[in-house]
């Protein structure tokens, strides 16, 4: 996780808002540094996590995460992490190869069927068994972290389907289980229809609770400034405000500034 | 025109709140349900977006007695099979049921939360229709809708805002907690009355109205009265009514006006005359080739 982050957010593993759902987005960036923060932040926070990897192998995250100082091994083992493994799954799926129970949750990848309730009911029965840590104590409120959705609208998934497993998502995870949500949307800049991912991204937008906006720096490439993230979040009435930071992703982590306050500018 | 909305007790009213991502019209929805509670009516919510608590938060507990939420936000679909009201059964048959079934007080209001879940399921027009026939029905005084207008087509936001009596577009002024409510109501005369307001709508649901904003982005407007420019010059600008006459007498050289057009076009008598001879390979044309000219 990232301390200057948590700091921005007013947040730390042992103080965090729960019911969220963290809406993570880039346009011509890569946003996925922010899935490994919230990845080892919860994690650190002990709470239990169910992991939906469509688009990186387990061993990708686990490396990052090393870096980071979390094990993700060890809280697989634990049984803290619940890790679904797509690239690795889905062409046993496709080539009809797995007959196992748990093709029920791939059911998106078979036509003409590209709903999502089979993933949803892996979710839920992912998060819903509670469970405890070794020692005793239960674990700290569930958490659903998805990297990414726009992948499913390339893999045949309607984004109104996406919008229905989202909104179910919220309403176990966030409603009933009192956990949180982070989510990851990558646009590209394509025009506006009903099944791009900005027409998705636009409709998470009015779900979410927070909102992280990664994009690059207007201006272009720039060796010691990775882009900008805008900070919205959204809610009641009095809490709607928007911050803009700047950050740079490092070997062990990224630092997050006001713009203008680069320290290679300084 | 925004606090006036909830005050009008013609039937059939439908009310149409449009938003977008930036500001959430649903604060402005709560205002409307809390007023229809403080008059005693019963209100019904079709709850697909927010869950019962996000919605109740705010409202005045006296009344929630008859405060009605279907709750269509844990399980729209059928899923889970914990569904208290589908999105299937948004229909008018179910709807008219249900708001009949628990009817305490003289009128019902109805609130879609929101309409935008509903169009995502069904054919707009089954949608529209459904709408016209509980407006007609007389089992609800008025329906509230909210509508995101950046999920839809232009079209389908604009059938839906027809059927409207009343539609209220929200908007955030620089990404500040200010709102502005663009307001159209269409009485049953026909005409229409539009207004613009900038409002803020507290967590405690008090809606305070302004007619522009307290902190204005907008630069002031020059004062009215000018200096005069030529009081305090060492040298003499002004004019005197001589020289004002023959300042506007003056022909100015490029303008094309009335006295040089007549001299122009004016044949010169006696000296000038040109006499052409054309020779025998000549392509002489009699015709003026500047004859259709308006000059």
């Amino acid at each position: 996780m990232f301390p200057d982050l948590n700091s921005i957010l007013s947040s730390s593993p042992d103080n965090f808002r729960e019911r969220e759902f963290i809406l993570l987005s880039d346009r011509q960036a890569d946003a996925s540094f922010l899935i490994h923060h919230y990845l080892t932040f919860y994690l650190r926070a002990r709470c239990k996590v169910c992991f939906l990897g469509l688009v990186q192998s387990f061993s990708h995250y686990s490396v990052v995460s090393q870096r980071l100082g979390v094990n993700l091994n060890q809280a697989k083992e634990k049984g803290q992490l619940v890790f679904l493994e797509g690239l690795k799954a889905s062409p046993r799926v496709l080539l009809n190869e797995d007959t196992s129970d748990t093709t029920h949750t791939f059911d998106y990848l078979r036509s003409p069927c590209a709903e999502l309730r089979g993933l949803f009911e892996f979710v839920c029965n992912s998060l819903s068994q509670g469970g405890s840590e070794a020692g005793g104590e239960p674990w700290a409120p569930p958490v659903l972290i998805i990297d990414d959705l726009s992948v499913l609208l390339s893999l045949g998934v309607s984004a109104g389907a996406i919008l229905d497993f989202t909104h179910y998502c919220q309403a176990t995870v966030c409603s009933q289980l009192q956990g949180s949500i982070v989510a990851l949307v990558r646009c590209d800049d394509e025009e506006w229809d009903e099944e791009s991912s900005s027409y998705l991204l636009k409709a998470l937008t009015h779900q979410c609770s927070l909102s992280l906006r990664v994009e690059g720096l207007s201006t272009g490439y720039c060796r010691d400034i990775h882009g900008q993230v805008e900070i919205w979040r959204r809610g009641r009435a009095e809490e709607n405000q928007r911050r803009v930071f700047q950050y740079k992703v490092h070997d062990k982590g990224a630092s997050f500034f006001a713009p203008g306050t680069s320290r290679a500018v300084l | 025109m925004l606090l006036e909305v909830s005050e009008r007790t013609q039937f059939g009213g439908v009310v149409i709140i449009r938003d977008t991502s930036s500001y959430s019209g649903r604060h402005l929805l709560k205002y409307y349900i809390n007023c229809a509670l403080k008059r005693e009516e019963d209100v019904h919510v079709l709850g697909f977006e927010v869950p019962e608590q996000e919605l109740r938060a705010g409202l005045d507990s006296n009344y929630m007695h008859l405060f009605h939420f279907h709750n269509a936000y844990i399980d729209p679909l059928g899923w889970t099979k914990q569904s208290s009201f589908t999105v299937k059964q948004f229909n008018t048959a179910d709807v008219t049921r249900l708001v009949r079934e628990i009817q305490h007080a003289k009128a019902s209001i109805l609130v879609i939360d929101s309409l935008s879940w509903v169009i995502r399921h069904h054919n707009p027009v089954a949608i529209c229709q459904q709408l016209q026939e509980l407006k007609r029905g007389g089992s609800v005084r008025m329906i509230f809708g909210l509508l995101h207008t950046d999920l839809h087509q232009q079209g389908i936001v604009d059938s839906i805002s027809h059927l409207a009596s009343t539609v209220i577009s929200v908007t955030s002024v620089n990404h500040a907690h200010n709102a502005v409510a663009k307001t159209m109501h269409r009485k049953k005369s026909g005409k229409v009355m539009r207004e613009e307001e900038f409002f803020t709508v507290k967590d405690d649901l008090t809606l305070s109205v302004e007619k522009r904003p307290s902190q204005s982005g907008h630069v002031q407007m020059q004062p009215d009265t000018k200096a005069d420019p030529m009081s305090n010059l060492t040298f003499n600008l002004r004019l005197s009514e001589v020289e004002r006459v023959a300042k506007e007498k003056v022909a100015l050289p490029f303008v094309f006006s009335q006295e040089k057009k007549s001299a122009l076009l004016k044949q010169s008598q006696g000296s000038g005359r040109i006499i052409y001879e054309p020779d025998a390979s000549d392509d002489f044309d009699e015709e003026d080739p500047d004859d259709d000219l308006d000059v």
